[in-house]
């Protein structure tokens, strides 16, 4: 009964998905290691497999059991970013990564991302009628724009935007009054206008010079070919030249000759397009396609405010990294490091991923079941 | 058991609760409305979302892969400039002058260096040690470097081979340096003809703002024939390409895309042999001058000797002291042998300005070698009759002003020619002081005169940096000074300028023209260097011609032929009489020389010192072929000095030995 009413489809978009990274990660990676092609590939099959165990478990766990330790949650995860901060390798200017051993790491912000939706849609869906009362809204964003901060002071732009994004999509769709949304959209806009254009006019940068740099360098690639639109300059090469059918893995040589940087995490996506071209890069984007309908389907099907709640914010948040990750590689959103869901090189990202689904699958099964009784 | 009974059926009874649905007592969730409003609006922004980003890929991929493609290619190929060797440049017999040495220069690129400055700097001591270059003068040379960090310095031509093997190997450990075949500049005969040729050297700004085939960076002439005809000298480059990464490590060999084109050969007028024999001349004349008693000619040490065909005005020879090694500017120049050899603003004077051309650009006072233009113009006006005697006196008197003839001794009348032959200076200073006496709208006629021979303006010689000398009158008077007594014209301005003295100054080059003229009957030629353009000699065969190169025609300047016979017989009597001021060098020579000495006064540091001057042509009885010039610069009087360093060159010219002569003082 139980096994019957799993998402199928849903879960075979999935597994199409994370064998589709593999490959391409196979290919893209080819020449990254010398003396070992397969190295990641093989790390990324391993991190695949923690992440079926982990959506096996978030599926037989009851989503109503999170509900009640919601607060638990929201501690762990807070916790988790602030110990982040405290003990975290520092990569490249920003402290991400908690080691563990030698061989692996573990960015808390991926997980933290699922956690915070859980206690958002418990904090939410608790209020009931209340939530048309300003005050509640007002709470709600208060605790979102927790882990908000602690993200960004890492600091991570491109996770940040995804867990603001997640605190809208869980207020969206918990049914808090258009007014308010309005309300809150318009400080969102002017928020970011003053961080990115306003405050640094007179002087006050929030943002490290090179985000600013990046966010702004989309509107106009090609205007420092050697400095901050370098990346973007290179990537809409990466992509334009793989063509309709691709360079191959040997011809693609923007990827391997290092033209295009971070080709395996936050670029991957370009690797693929200029290796496999416009009928692979579709092949993707159809997938994930498939899997945002899915997602959607199942918040209509949700047992509960709760549920529904939840699986709007996964579905949003999967949908905003996409966006972002895909459009940057091509010139149409701005460069912020965040990995592709399912593609991108990285442990995190890969189990918190499959985790996220687990819950889906989870809220669909007891949303079927809830329905023939 | 009871209770446990009972209690079972109502647990049984109770719904098993359901997983998602709510907690006991609540109401079962529907959603409300608005919900599906609300995943509608979600599937409305993903459709839009799919809906960007395949469109987006749609337009990269498909619309302009081709534009990218190229991006792509263009990414990884690096386009190197093969350089072009250099034309040869040749004597008029085809005997090389200057050609290129091939060699292997270390280049770095600048945007492949490390980025960190630490790294950077390290790199570069290292190159240092490994290239024998002072790490200070490669840092120098990056920093003076104006083509922008995707053009190579270079910091080392003729690298030895060691060096570029050890460095071919360490490709890795030096990223941003290049191993590059280049040409560098050989001279076989030293400082032959420095001053003609030029050099070669670093473009500068002005030459980029005017040639838009040259690029920062480029070599191009620099002076002389190399800067005068460097358009056919520099040959065009090739170029070659190379696969990189993005950190600009070679991935592949370097292919040739463009073969170089290198430059033609250009064959000057210049004769080699008798070009050195014009440079030893000087030497000579110098070498007379300091053992000559007069004051201050000791330390002479510089001078000029200008050979012309006076039919064509073709450059035979060009020499002029002191001179310069041009191979110091071959390759990388150190700034330290620019400064000993004088060839910086600070140290040119200490070594009395090695880099001027002395013959084009020096300026002296002409002296008596100026008075048959004086002769020429008194004739044509009508200030002197063709057999019109005057006196030759120790002294002439003008207003209260006394006038010294170079001979102390001589009371006789004049004509003419024998007044040229014995240099008399009464003579001409009579003349003189008639051209002053001319009614003020007759002009200037004897300024004017000179300015037809072609004295006052440049010659238009083909290698530039040539002086237009200048010409008295009492216009340039009024504007060039500024006390009333200054700005007149005065009687003394008349008679000296008849003898070649006060303001006037020449160049040597300007003088050997009007002797030129005299020569071939009253025509005034346009010196040259350059003959033609040649593709280079390629296995045995015999050069052909591109492109020669035709000077204006001689000029004809209305010279009355009478007037310039007379002029002529002066000028034989002044080598071959008894009376003329060099015979002793002259007049027993098979060849018939003629030809006028010069003693002008200049004021060297506050002192007047004897400039000397000779100039004259041959064979005089016939057609002549040849005109020389010679100027030793405190050199004393023009028949100790000039005159037979002016003999050098008609010996090696003509071919036969000079016989011995006891120098003389004269005019």
């Amino acid at each position: 009964m139980f096994v019957r009413s799993l998402d199928w489809v849903l879960l075979a978009t999935v597994v199409g998905l994370v064998a589709y990274g593999l490959w391409a990660i196979e290919g893209i990676t080819r020449y990254d290691v010398e003396g070992d092609r397969n190295y990641f590939v093989v790390r990324q099959a391993l991190f695949a497999a923690i992440g079926s165990i982990g959506l096996l478990v978030a599926l037989v766990i009851d989503p109503e059991r999170y509900r009640r330790h919601a607060r638990a949650l929201f501690a762990t995860a807070v916790g988790l970013l602030l110990l982040v901060i405290v003990v975290g390798e520092a990569t490249r200017g920003s402290r991400r990564w908690i080691e563990l051993g030698s061989m692996f790491r573990f960015q808390p912000s991926e997980f933290g991302k699922v956690l915070v939706v859980l206690f958002l849609a418990a904090f939410l869906a608790s209020r009931g009628r209340r939530l048309s009362q300003g005050r509640t809204v007002a709470a709600a964003v208060g605790l979102g724009f927790v882990p908000v901060l602690l993200v960004f002071v890492q600091p991570d732009f491109g996770t940040a935007i995804v867990y603001l994004a997640v605190l809208g999509a869980t207020l969206f769709f918990a049914g808090v009054r258009w007014a308010h949304l309005g309300v809150l959209a318009a400080l969102a806009v002017i928020g970011g206008g003053s961080l990115l254009w306003g405050l640094p006019s007179v002087g006050v940068h929030v943002l490290k010079p090179y985000q600013e740099d990046r966010i702004l360098s989309w509107r106009n690639p090609g205007h420092d070919p050697s400095g901050s639109s370098y990346n973007v300059d290179q990537s809409i090469v990466a992509v334009g030249s793989g063509g309709v059918r691709g360079k191959g893995v040997e011809g693609a040589t923007q990827t391997n000759l290092d033209y295009l940087p971070e080709h395996a995490t936050d670029f991957v996506f370009a690797s693929l397009a200029e290796q496999r071209g416009f009928v692979g890069a579709s092949a993707l984007l159809l997938l994930y396609l498939l899997l945002l309908w899915r997602g959607i389907r199942i918040v209509s099907t949700a047992p509960n405010a709760f549920s529904a709640i939840v699986a709007g914010g996964i579905v949003f948040a999967l949908l905003t990294q996409i966006f972002i990750n895909v459009g940057m590689t091509m010139g149409i959103a701005p460069v912020t490091g965040i990995p592709l869901p399912f593609v991108s090189v990285g442990g995190s990202s890969m189990i918190s991923n499959l985790v996220a689904v687990g819950l889906l699958e989870a809220i669909h099964v007891r949303g079927r079941l809830a329905r023939r009784h | 058991m009871a209770v446990t009974t009972r209690e079972r059926p109502r647990a049984r009874a109770r719904p098993r609760p359901q997983p998602g649905v709510l907690a006991p007592g609540a109401v079962r969730w529907r959603p409300p409305p608005e919900l599906s409003l609300r995943i509608a609006i979600l599937a409305g922004i993903v459709l839009v979302a799919f809906a960007a980003l395949f469109l987006r890929l749609w337009a990269l991929q498909v619309l302009s892969e081709a534009q990218y493609a190229d991006a792509a290619r263009n990414n990884q190929l690096r386009t190197l400039r093969v350089p072009a060797p250099r034309g040869p440049i040749v004597d008029r017999n085809g005997r090389v002058l200057v050609t290129n040495t091939v060699g292997s220069s270390v280049q770095v690129w600048p945007s492949d260096l490390p980025d960190g400055r630490e790294a950077r700097r390290f790199l570069l001591r290292r190159l240092a040690r490994v290239v024998g270059v002072p790490a200070a003068d490669i840092e120098r040379a990056l920093a003076e470097h104006t083509g922008g960090p995707a053009t190579p310095v270079t910091i080392k031509y003729d690298a030895p081979r060691d060096v570029v093997t050890f460095l071919s190997e360490r490709q890795t450990e030096f990223p941003g340096v290049v191993v590059a075949r280049s040409y560098v500049r050989s001279y076989p005969h030293g400082s032959l003809a420095a001053h003609v040729l030029g050099h070669v050297g670093e473009v500068t700004r002005r030459q980029l703002e005017r040639r838009p085939d040259l690029r920062a960076g480029d070599e191009a002439g620099q002076g002389g024939i190399e800067a005068a005809y460097d358009a056919f000298l520099r040959g065009r480059p090739g170029a070659a390409r190379l696969r990189v990464d993005s950190l600009g490590r070679a991935r592949s060999q370097l292919f040739v895309a463009a073969q170089p084109h290198p430059g033609h050969a250009l064959r000057l007028t210049l004769d080699l042999e008798l070009q050195r024999a014009a440079e030893h001349a000087v030497d000579y004349g110098i070498e007379l001058a300091r053992g000559s008693d007069c004051i201050g000619c000791w330390s002479s040490n510089a001078g000029a000797v200008v050979a012309l065909d006076p039919r064509t005005g073709e450059v035979l020879a060009l020499a002029s002291r002191p001179t310069y090694q041009p191979r110091i500017f071959a390759g990388r120049v150190r700034p330290r042998a620019l400064a000993a050899a004088g060839l910086t603003a600070d140290h040119a004077p200490e070594a009395n300005f090695p880099a001027v051309n002395r013959a084009t650009a020096g300026l002296y006072p002409p002296g008596s070698t100026f008075k048959p233009v004086t002769a020429l113009a008194a004739l044509h006006e009508g200030l002197l009759g063709y057999a019109d005697s005057l006196p030759c006196t120790p002294i002439y008197k003008r207003f209260q002003q006394e006038f010294k003839n170079w001979d102390p001794y001589v009371y006789t009348a004049m004509t003419l020619p024998t007044a040229l032959a014995a240099s008399c200076d009464t003579f001409f200073y009579e003349l003189g002081y008639r051209f002053y006496k001319l009614p003020p709208d007759r002009g200037s006629p004897l300024q004017e005169w000179a300015r037809r021979l072609g004295f006052g303006e440049r010659t238009g010689i083909d290698i530039g940096s040539e002086e237009a000398g200048l010409l008295p009158t009492p216009a340039w008077r009024k504007e060039s000074f500024d006390t009333e007594l200054d700005r007149a014209w005065k009687p003394g301005d008349s008679i000296q300028l008849a003898i070649g003295q006060k303001d006037l100054l020449v160049t040597p080059l300007q003088m050997t023209r009007f002797y030129a003229l005299i020569a071939n009957g009253g025509r005034l030629v346009t010196p040259h260097v350059a003959a033609d353009v040649e593709q280079p000699r390629r296995n045995g065969a015999e050069p052909s011609v591109l492109r020669r190169f035709l000077p204006p025609a001689p000029r004809t300047v209305g010279v009355d032929p009478n007037a310039l016979a007379i002029v002529r017989d002066g000028l034989v009597l002044a080598t071959h009489e008894s009376f003329g001021t060099s015979t002793a060098v002259f007049g027993a020579y098979p060849v018939q020389i003629a030809g006028k000495t010069g003693t002008a006064e200049k004021a060297v540091d506050g002192v007047l010192q004897d400039q000397s001057w000779w100039c004259g042509y041959a064979p005089a009885d016939a057609r002549p072929t040849i005109v020389v010039c010679a100027v030793i610069e405190n050199g004393g009087h023009g028949g100790t000095a000039a005159a037979p360093a002016a003999m050098k060159v008609f010996e090696a010219y003509f071919g036969h030995p000079a016989p011995p002569f006891v120098p003389r003082e004269t005019d």
